[in-house]
């Protein structure tokens, strides 16, 4: 930057830039505004100002939401971490440039295939006469199908599917910043391939590691196709709640509390994820 | 070496591979079930057609889906590499007043949930009357997809010389002039890169659009999903299978050119 | 400088007045003042950090000064956008435009001076004959090599006419046997075209070889500024003497009798003229003496005069021979002794006298 280039297009740089911001929190302060206000049963008008829908959020039936949200946030981090790592390492070591590109093409076609045609895929897999159940039924391996879709574990399946690319990309920048040297001073002082991965690779890819499974956490907290389609009613998170509560009753002040408090939450995930990114590199980690 | 490190290697691969599987096998299993013959959707297909394909591509809401889906994308893409670029490259060379919250606002949407801020939308758009028109949903995929341009602007500025600047300007170049004519030329490609990024982000974007789209606004995610909430043919399967053959076709070609693993930034360290 | 003083003002084409730049706490350029006649090649030297880029972006309007004014052919700068100033600049990494061709290079600066196309071609091609490569036009700066790229760096830098030309620490980037020869072209191209240079380096042996005043900057001031060859007999401070070739640096007490300063180390005395000695320095002194100012002499020789030591280890270094003396008064000495007698002559070991050209020696 130039102390003296005096920056007289400024304006016209970040005018429009100004604009999309402020809608931004327009549309959010509107949520703000809307989840302290009153539902009025039966019309899209909004009451008086109240704190009911908060004091809403404790029962039972939305404390549940936002547990079972949690729950499926917190098994999909783990299951796309675990699948992912290995991955992501063979990304990252592959010699052969072809099949690395094979790899990376193969995780990250659903990143850019879009949220429906995702989710749909699972509908086919996981249905009645879907893959698992043909090709069981097929083998003789069992009589009836199995009543696969519309449970949390067929969610959590699809969404980590779904995490899968985005943990990947971030492992493999991970893994990729280590310096090989390291892995190979360990295998020169006799360590074999488990104990090079289990205390040299590992540990130092654990800003990857940590950053990774809690954006996939947060990230899994917003999803909605997902849930909406996979989950078909039985399993609901925040997001289809917030929905079923626009759409089905027109409740929206209580469809914006639930939305103001998930990305409450969501930033509360983000910002301790911040801090315990700091203390590791305070600790000698390079993130 | 341990029992342990000798199973260690082939285990690995077995592992990666299943992992390959559990992500691929979807998309391979919706092509497959595309090509059934039955009306209902069913694995294994016990006849063949390739009659939801035509259906796929003739259906009405697909066709609309398709055409809105198109203009919204090709709005929001446009207007947000030029908001982004502007914004990305005043953030990256000037000071002033308000930018790291300018900065952060901008970027947010990167981790507000989607669904948050179609319900924020739709109601700030109903408050001022402007339901559900394509306005909104231009602009609610514009505040989506910023985030995106304005990172890939990041990494493109990363790698143009400061010193070009410099030099331009002890040759007599003013600051616009600068950016017109040194710093835009060399910005091009990443650009180009950002604008289809946010294109395919915006075409595919299916959540918060949900919210701020009606019948007539629909784009094609959100024909989609109403179709699978009615029907239970392979229409779907067929509409599917033919987005994912272009999804792989266009990153087998964007990988030839542009390198993925160099966009993604994860080369070995050798 | 009594020099720059003796010079008529309008021969002054860069008067730098007591000009300040800190960085947070850090004073980057702290106090400095220069003149630099027209013409003239000046460069400024120092270690890193030492404030010297700081200043040359100063110059070139990168920066703006806190307090204190440039004057450029005697016009005040500082109110000036680094566009609007007329100063060529030559970068470390050259920083030709990468999606230009050389000849779009060259050219940018003449289309931004809105100078006609047939004008423009004319003095491109004519600066491309000045560093020789006139066949390059429509190359592009990837397809040259680096010492190709520094050329048609200086040609796009020349081309405006500026009033006064800065180069970055240009060599560095260019292996060292390429150096050599473009250090020799750019001297000749500076006194054909006779711009007034500023000429930025850590590279001592550079600047003593190119420099007609050479300005040594320390912790962001001017140390000293002078012509190469006072820079190495006549450092003017402790700094410079340590910064500027090697030197020997022995601890000693002084005292003054009539015009002579007294040192001594043990049953070491030296007399040097006070005017080698300035007034003012501690009672505890170093004296400063470079290796080839230092003789081996035998033990006993009359010419004897810094004591006598013996060979720690011989340092064979082609055209010379360095020896190592522990003197017996616990000085550490770095003799130089041309040739490669040295080494059978003075075996490690050895016992020997030393002298010194008193002519040579500082104090400090």
């Amino acid at each position: 930057m130039n102390d003296t280039a005096r920056p007289t297009l400024l304006p016209w740089f970040i005018a429009p830039a100004a604009l999309v911001a402020m809608l931004l929190i327009a549309a959010l302060a509107m949520l703000f505004q809307y989840s302290f206000r009153e539902h009025l049963p039966g019309t899209l008008e909004v009451g008086g100002v109240t704190l009911e829908n908060f004091a809403d959020l404790g029962k039972w039936l939305y404390l549940r939401v936002f547990f079972d949200t949690l729950t499926i946030s917190a098994w999909t981090a783990l299951c796309s971490l675990l699948l992912g790592y290995p991955l992501a390492l063979a990304l990252v070591r592959c010699r052969s440039r072809s099949l690395k590109a094979a790899i990376l093409i193969a995780v990250i076609i659903p990143m850019f295939t879009g949220d429906i045609v995702r989710t749909y895929s699972w509908l086919i897999v996981l249905g009645t006469r879907g893959f698992i159940n043909g090709t069981l039924l097929g083998l003789g391996v069992i009589e009836r199908p199995f009543a696969l879709l519309f449970t949390q574990t067929a969610v959590i399946a699809a969404l980590v599917q779904y995490s899968l690319p985005v943990i990947v990309v971030i492992l493999a920048a991970a893994i990729s910043h280590i310096n090989t040297d390291y892995e190979k001073a360990a295998e020169s002082l006799g360590a074999g391939p488990l104990a090079v991965l289990w205390k040299v690779t590992l540990p130092l890819s654990m800003p990857g590691i940590l950053s990774g499974t809690v954006t996939i956490f947060a990230w899994t907290m917003s999803a909605f196709a997902t849930p909406q389609l996979v989950g078909g009613g039985k399993v609901n998170m925040v997001s289809n709640m917030v929905y079923h509560l626009g759409f089905a009753s027109f409740n929206f002040p209580f469809a914006a509390t639930l939305s103001m408090v998930s990305l409450l939450l969501i930033m509360a995930v983000l910002g301790l994820l911040g801090l315990c990114l700091k203390r590791l590199e305070r600790k000698g980690f390079t993130g | 070496m341990t029992m342990a490190d000798r199973i260690a290697k082939p285990a690995f691969i077995a592992l990666v591979a299943v992992a390959l599987a559990f992500v691929t096998l979807p998309s391979v299993v919706v092509v497959i079930v595309a090509f059934g013959e039955k009306s209902i959707m069913m694995f294994p297909p016990d006849a063949w057609s390739l009659r939801w394909f035509e259906r796929a591509l003739t259906y009405p809401d697909f066709r609309k889906g398709m055409v809105n889906g198109l203009y919204v994308s090709a709005w929001a893409s446009l207007l947000s590499v030029a908001v982004g670029t502007l914004a990305a490259y005043a953030i990256d060379r000037f000071a002033f007043k308000g930018r790291a919250l300018l900065e952060a606002i901008l970027l947010s949407p990167l981790v507000i949930p989607h669904f948050t801020l179609g319900v924020g939308l739709l109601l700030l758009a109903s408050t001022f009357g402007l339901a559900r028109g394509y306005s909104v949903v231009v602009l609610c995929h514009l505040i989506l997809v910023v985030p995106f341009v304005m990172r890939s602007v990041y990494v493109s500025l990363k790698n143009i010389d400061p010193m070009l600047e410099r030099a331009a300007a002890s040759l007599g170049a003013p600051p616009l002039t600068v950016f017109l004519r040194i710093h835009l030329p060399l910005l091009a490609p990443g650009l180009a890169g950002g604008w289809l990024f946010a294109f395919i982000l915006s075409f595919n974007e299916f959540t918060a659009t949900l919210f701020v789209t009606n019948n007539t606004t629909q784009t094609l995610p959100v024909a989609m999903y109403n179709y699978v909430r009615e029907y239970a043919d392979p229409t779907m399967a067929a509409l599917s299978a033919l987005l994912i053959l272009a999804t792989a076709l266009f990153l087998i070609i964007a990988n030839r050119f542009l390198g993925l693993d160099r966009i993604l930034s994860i080369e070995s360290h050798r | 400088m009594s020099e720059s003083a003796a010079a008529p003002v309008n021969d002054i084409a860069l008067s730098i007045e007591k000009v300040v730049r800190t960085f947070g706490t850090a004073r980057a350029v702290d106090n400095v003042s220069l003149e630099v006649r027209r013409g003239e090649f000046v460069t400024l030297l120092g270690p890193s950090g030492c404030g010297k880029t700081t200043l040359l972006n100063l110059i070139a309007g990168f920066l703006t000064p806190e307090s204190g004014e440039i004057f450029v052919d005697g016009a005040p700068i500082s109110g000036l956008s680094a566009f609007e100033r007329n100063i060529g600049v030559v970068f470390q990494n050259y920083a030709l435009f990468p999606h230009m061709s050389v000849a779009e290079n060259v050219a940018f600066g003449l289309k931004m001076r809105k100078v006609t196309r047939p004008e423009i071609a004319r003095r491109v091609q004519e600066a491309l004959e000045m560093v020789r490569l006139p066949q390059m036009g429509e190359r592009r700066p990837r397809q040259l090599s680096g010492g190709q790229q520094q050329r048609i760096a200086l040609a796009r830098a020349l081309v405006i006419r500026p009033q006064l030309i800065l180069l970055d620490e240009p060599f560095s980037a260019i292996d060292k046997n390429l150096r050599a020869e473009m250090q020799v072209e750019l001297k000749t191209i500076q006194r054909q075209v006779g711009i007034t240079t500023i000429f930025i380096t850590h590279d001592q042996s550079e600047a003593l070889s190119m420099s007609d005043r050479i300005a040594v900057m320390a912790q962001g001031q001017v140390q000293q500024f002078s012509e190469p060859i006072d820079l190495y007999r006549r450092p003017a401070n402790s700094f410079v003497a340590s910064f500027i070739g090697e030197i020997n640096r022995l601890a000693c007490t002084r005292r003054i009798e009539g015009d002579r300063a007294v040192l001594e180390c043990g049953p070491v005395q030296v007399k040097v003229p006070t005017a080698q000695a300035p007034a003012g320095a501690a009672t505890e002194s170093m004296l400063y003496l470079r290796p080839e100012a230092l003789r081996a002499v035998p033990a006993g020789s009359a010419e004897a005069n810094l004591g006598t030591g013996q060979v720690q280890a011989q340092v064979y270094q082609g055209t010379h021979v360095d020896l190592i003396v522990q003197a017996d008064n616990g000085w550490l000495l770095r003799l130089r002794e041309p040739g490669f007698a040295a080494l059978d002559r003075w075996p490690v070991g050895a016992r020997l006298a030393i002298h010194a050209d008193l002519a040579e020696a500082c104090v400090y």
